[in-house]
């Protein structure tokens, strides 16, 4: 049992911290709010000239390859700064996932060009009513130099401006994964406002040609490609939401230490600072189960029920910090100009992605019904 | 960053486990269906704590000096951890948080009598520290001690004693400064010995477990008892928090909980056909059991991990406070839900499920919130120490 970050990952969280921090103060991240698919694309670059974008692809593969555990300490730091960089799909669901399942010859030609930073691959994980890739409606048809994909998926991020969109279809009973081009003859991107202010994309596929050097594994290796995106997924947003809500419950520390009502601060009230304080330790609680799930998957270790316990636990931290933070701040809390409702937006997008708790909560106790029902006999 | 047991840690687990099998024997499972013997003190208990002292696994943590074996804080976890499950009355806080204090502070002959009987497994120790009075605010206590040449004169009440009926000495704390402005440093440390003159003990019976009010009139004290400087007891006092924290709050025996319901669940059928385990609301009490018991189990690991590392944060000792004790709390309510009417059975009853424990286990669920520092304490000191949120008022 060893809690210990290496000097390694530190020093890469604080170099994350740094150039995160130039980026991101209110008037910077404004002006990035105004695009409609927000990308802060000096920052992207920023990052990958440290090296950044590749720190979970192989040094061969143009990375620096500090493994999973360091992308995680990434998307933390992403949270706590609100920057409008596509870590998750990108980094996450799509690089990381090609890095694991896909063939020499796409990781040759996909991952370098990522972690320099030229290409964008992002992924869409998600369909209406469906957060498992594993299971997806979208279909698959083989044919001659590839395959033929329908479906719908929602919410994708970076949709127009990727090179290409990692998704999964089912051919019959086995799956498919692929990376499809959003300029391709029967791709439609619908425009789709959500929570954090953000425009993304529902993806309409009609009869998608994908050729097969754009096909990343079929069969019984794709039903563990897409689970393994979904658990990476789910641990780097849980990640994400660590980062959001120690910030969150900080700003509420700090505002509500200063603000005084009746000739006190708000902060002298008990009611007022337990509520913080039932915060720091949600957060705790939280950051506690992400990184168990996070070194599990860094060690290529068995990781389902881990990562199920982290995102529930995410679900359910994000949105009592996040009410708990706008509550103690009063009216400012609500504010567009004051910091606070950023994180609150962030907090309820990561929450409903990906599962939300009671869906989660649902499947783990099944899963507990099935190991005391096969014990018992 | 990896958070699992070593194979040596495991090994330590498994061998800790085994011993406790041995230490339970029948004979002490029918002492403990005395309501007064729950917790300790009957002739069974004695001789099974004497055993575990002549095989050398008391006093693990100690120094080598002391006869200890130096132990780790993960290794101490991982054996109380144990201790706990077997659901043998160990008396932590006698050997983990009050004799290394008093090996630190005592003097030479009372230290050879005290730390030499609980390594043999034949002195407990009480704690009084709490008065009618004297709770949360701790320091306000009054039981006075004044010096009367080489003794002291000890006259006062304290309340909830545990132990206090058998323990062999009471480990108090008394006024030794009566200024008022003096409050945390006018109090001194001392060891009485049950048997002394003018020490007397009436039991208080709790909504679980017994425990005691005692009383202090006129007992003369020889000064070999202090413990400590005088006005410098609450040092002592604070010093030994931490390391009663790692035994306040356990993973195992809970975890055994859990899965003693699961099992019960997947046996027992349901009214409408199938088992109880297939109702929905079934999966959900238990899948929130599950998630929240993970928690403490890593709340536990990484307090262990990191006194081993250093001294502990106090806003980090404080949510694993907060969070262990308010958590058991909903545990206990979520698994007996699953039993519904039958968890109400009371132990030794004619279908008590998991043998009544949980019945128990809600009965002092409640001491862990406001014991131990009353939670709303901790949350003043997370705020301030964590969070650096100015004092309330
Ligand atoms: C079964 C049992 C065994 C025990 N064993 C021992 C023992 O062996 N030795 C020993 O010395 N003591 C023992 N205790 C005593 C225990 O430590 C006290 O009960 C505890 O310190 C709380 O004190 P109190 O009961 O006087 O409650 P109070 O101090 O009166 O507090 C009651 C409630 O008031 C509120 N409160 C108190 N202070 C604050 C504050 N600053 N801010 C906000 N709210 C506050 C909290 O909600 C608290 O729970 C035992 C108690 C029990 C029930």
């Amino acid at each position: 049992m060893d809690f210990t970050i290496s000097e390694e990952l530190k020093s890469a969280q604080q170099l994350a911290q740094q150039i995160l921090g130039d980026f991101t103060s209110v008037d910077q991240l404004k002006v990035i709010e105004k695009q409609a698919e927000r990308m802060d694309t000096a920052l992207w670059r920023a990052l990958a000239e440290a090296g950044l974008l590749g720190l979970d692809i192989p040094e061969g593969n143009g990375g620096i390859g500090l493994g999973f555990y360091s992308l995680t300490m990434l998307c933390e730091e992403v949270g706590r700064t609100v920057a409008s960089v596509p870590v998750i799909p990108v980094l996450v669901s799509a690089a990381g996932t090609l890095r694991r399942f896909g063939s020499d010859a796409q990781k040759d030609h996909w991952l370098s060009a990522i972690a320099s930073g030229a290409t964008l691959v992002t992924a869409a994980l998600e369909e209406y009513n469906n957060d498992d890739p594993s299971m997806p409606g979208s279909s698959a048809q083989k044919m001659d130099g590839g395959y033929s994909i329908s479906g719908t998926k929602i919410c994708v991020s970076q949709a127009q401006s990727a090179a290409r969109i990692l998704v999964s279809a089912r051919a019959g009973d086995d799956l498919v994964v692929a990376l499809v081009d959003p300029r391709a003859a029967g791709v439609t991107l619908n425009a789709q406002l959500v929570t954090t202010g953000e425009t993304r994309h529902e993806l309409v596929m009609n009869k998608v040609q994908v050729p097969t050097a754009d096909i990343i594994v079929t069969g019984r290796e794709a039903t563990e490609a897409m689970e393994w995106a979904l658990q990476a997924t789910r641990t780097a947003l849980s990640a994400m939401a660590v980062g959001v809500c120690d910030k969150m419950m900080r700003i509420t520390g700090s505002y509500t230490s200063e603000r005084e009502q009746f000739g006190r601060a708000l902060a002298t009230f008990q009611a007022v600072s337990h509520r913080v304080a039932d915060c720091y330790k949600d957060v705790e609680c939280l950051r506690l189960v992400t990184q168990q799930a996070a070194s599990l998957l860094d060690q290529g270790r068995p990781a389902d029920e881990a990562v199920l316990m982290a995102k529930i636990w995410c679900g359910d931290v994000t949105h009592r910090v996040s009410q708990a933070s706008q509550h103690c701040h009063g009216g400012t809390g609500v504010d567009r100009d004051y910091v606070l409702f950023r994180y609150c937006e962030l907090a309820r997008q990561i929450e409903l992605t990906a599962g939300s708790s009671a869906r989660l909560m649902g499947e783990l106790g099944q899963d507990i019904c099935a190991e005391y029902l096969a014990k018992a006999g | 960053m990896n958070i699992e047991l070593t194979t040596q840690q495991k090994a330590l687990q498994m061998e800790v486990r085994e011993y406790m099998k041995t230490v339970m024997t029948p004979e002490l499972l029918e002492e403990m269906k005395i309501d007064d013997l729950k917790e300790g003190g009957g002739p069974e208990f004695r001789k099974q704590y004497a055993r575990m002292g002549a095989d050398g696994w008391i006093g693990l943590s100690w120094s080598k000096e002391l006869g200890g074996r130096e132990m780790s804080h993960v290794e101490q976890y991982i054996f109380t951890d144990e201790v706990v499950r077997s659901g043998f009355a160990y008396p932590f806080l006698t050997t983990e948080a009050v004799t290394p204090v008093i090996a630190a502070n005592a003097n030479a002959e009372v230290r050879e009598e005290v730390v030499g009987g609980v390594k043999q497994g034949k002195v407990t120790i009480a704690i009084g520290y709490s008065e009618p009075n004297a709770g949360t605010d701790l320091a306000s206590l009054t039981t006075r001690a004044e010096r009367d040449g080489d003794h002291w004169i000890i006259n006062g009440q304290k309340m909830w004693t545990s132990l206090g009926n058998f323990a062999d000495y009471v480990w108090l704390a008394a006024r030794t400064d009566p200024d008022a402005s003096k409050k945390h440093k006018g109090l001194t440390m001392f060891l009485v010995p049950t048997n002394i003159k003018g020490f007397s003990c009436n039991p208080v019976h709790t909504l679980g477990v017994r425990t005691n009010a005692t009383f202090y009139s006129d007992i003369r004290l020889p000064d070999k008892y202090r413990v400590g400087e005088v006005n410098a007891g609450w040092k002592l006092i604070t010093g030994q928090l931490n390391i009663e924290r790692l035994s306040l709050f356990t993973h195992g025996q809970v975890d055994s909980l859990y899965q003693g319901v699961c099992e019960w669940a997947a046996e027992t059928p349901a009214p409408g056909g199938g088992k109880i385990i297939e109702l929905p609301w079934v999966q959900h009490n238990l899948a929130k059991v599950k998630t929240g018991l993970e928690v403490v189990k890593l709340i536990c690991w990484k307090q262990a991990w990191t006194m081993d590392q250093g001294p502990l944060n106090m806003a980090d000792a404080s949510v694993a406070k907060v969070y262990s004790s308010e958590f058991f709390v909903e545990l206990y309510r979520m698994l007996l839900e699953v039993m519904g009417q039958a968890g109400t059975i009371a132990t030794h009853s004619p279908g008590a499920v998991l043998k009544g424990k949980l019945e128990f286990r809600w009965r002092v669920g409640a001491v862990l919130t406001f014991g131990g520092g009353a939670n709303e304490v901790q949350r003043d000191i997370i705020a301030m120490a964590g969070l650096w949120m100015p004092r309330t008022r």
